[in-house]
């Protein structure tokens, strides 16, 4: 179909939708995790796994925080992460603009 | 919308991609566009205030308020509104800012960062705005201004400070509805002024009102054909 390549770490359906949400805020932005979750809709187990393997890959930053007494986990995306969701997604349209 | 399936809590993470990823074998690209465009009306719809919200419930506050006040001022020989009529106005006006603090901030909660203060320093520009209105009026009453120049001056200055500060948000936020409503109260702040006493209610009460509700009704639209 295409020699387009994917980024296999973003190239799954939970991992693109928390790197396409963190994407659309402000570079220097954070947002904590339960607004994220908020956002995704997702389980704290399945955001938590898959927000390890992005931060493994060096897409997402992850800060932990006392508000108060108890703890916040704040979530951002690095500007390696922006970069490569923008190749990402910028590969798709390729994709779908060559095949139709 | 499929999650994997997953355990909540302490599960034994699987090292590799694979497992967790299965569904993702069938991941197209077109499924993949689907779903950056669906976060980001996911963020929008989660992190943004709702300008719909926000616009019916100033524009009511301001049609409802404005038409009494219109209609107790044209009775009255001086040309006043009546106590109640303000008290309710008053009371109309309260609302709308409780219902407007309560929703931007449960909508801002949770994100920290340049826009959060971009957010806040724009919510404080209208408290400090509005003590300079105060501050401005208090004066022109110390000064003899007259009840009318007292009620015309209220209206057209808070009214303006209201378009103004559209006009600020709509470029911050590159929000065309905002910018366009926020040009549009500040002619109507102008043109009440001119329009002298009852009039001047009037103005505000259909031309102010009225054009908020106008601004949430295009705002639902733009919202729509986006969905």
């Amino acid at each position: 179909m295409s020699d387009v390549e994917l980024d296999p770490v973003i190239h799954s359906q939970a991992r693109l939708r928390v790197v396409a949400a963190l994407a659309q805020f402000h570079r220097g932005d954070a947002i904590a995790f339960t607004k994220l979750q908020e956002v995704l809709g997702m389980t704290a187990g399945n955001l938590s796994t898959h927000l390890r393997k992005l931060e493994e890959a060096g897409y997402v930053d992850i800060t932990k925080s006392f508000h108060g007494r108890s703890p916040v986990t704040h979530l951002s995306l690095t500007s390696r992460g922006r970069l490569a969701f923008e190749e990402y997604a910028a590969a798709v349209t390729k994709i779908l603009g060559g095949s139709s | 919308m499929t999650h994997s399936p997953d355990t909540p809590s302490s599960a034994p993470e699987p090292d590799d991609l694979t497992p967790l990823d299965a569904e993702d074998a069938t991941l197209d690209v077109e499924a993949a566009l689907g779903i950056i465009s669906a976060q980001r009306a996911a963020v929008r719809d989660t992190v943004e205030p709702d300008t719909r919200l926000l616009f019916a419930t100033w524009g009511l506050a301001w049609l409802v308020g404005n038409l009494l006040l219109f209609v107790t001022a044209r009775e009255s020989t001086m040309l006043t509104p009546a106590g109640w009529s303000f008290a309710i106005y008053y009371v109309l006006l309260a609302v709308a800012v409780a219902v407007t603090i309560v929703h931007t901030v449960q909508r801002s909660r949770g994100v920290v960062g340049p826009s959060g203060r971009s957010g806040a320093m724009f919510g404080w520009a209208w408290t400090i705005s509005f003590v300079g209105v105060f501050l401005t009026m208090t004066g022109l009453m110390e000064a003899g201004a007259s009840p009318q120049v007292i009620n015309l001056g209220w209206s057209a200055l808070s009214c303006l400070l209201v378009g103004i500060l559209y006009l600020a948000g709509g470029a911050m936020w590159q929000s065309t509805v905002l910018y366009a409503l926020g040009g549009w109260i500040v002619v109507v702040a102008g043109a009440s002024t001119l329009a002298g006493l009852p009039g001047s209610f009037l103005v505000m009460a259909l031309a102010g009102g009225g054009g908020l509700l106008v601004g949430a009704l295009a705002s639902h639209v733009r919202e729509y054909r986006r969905a």
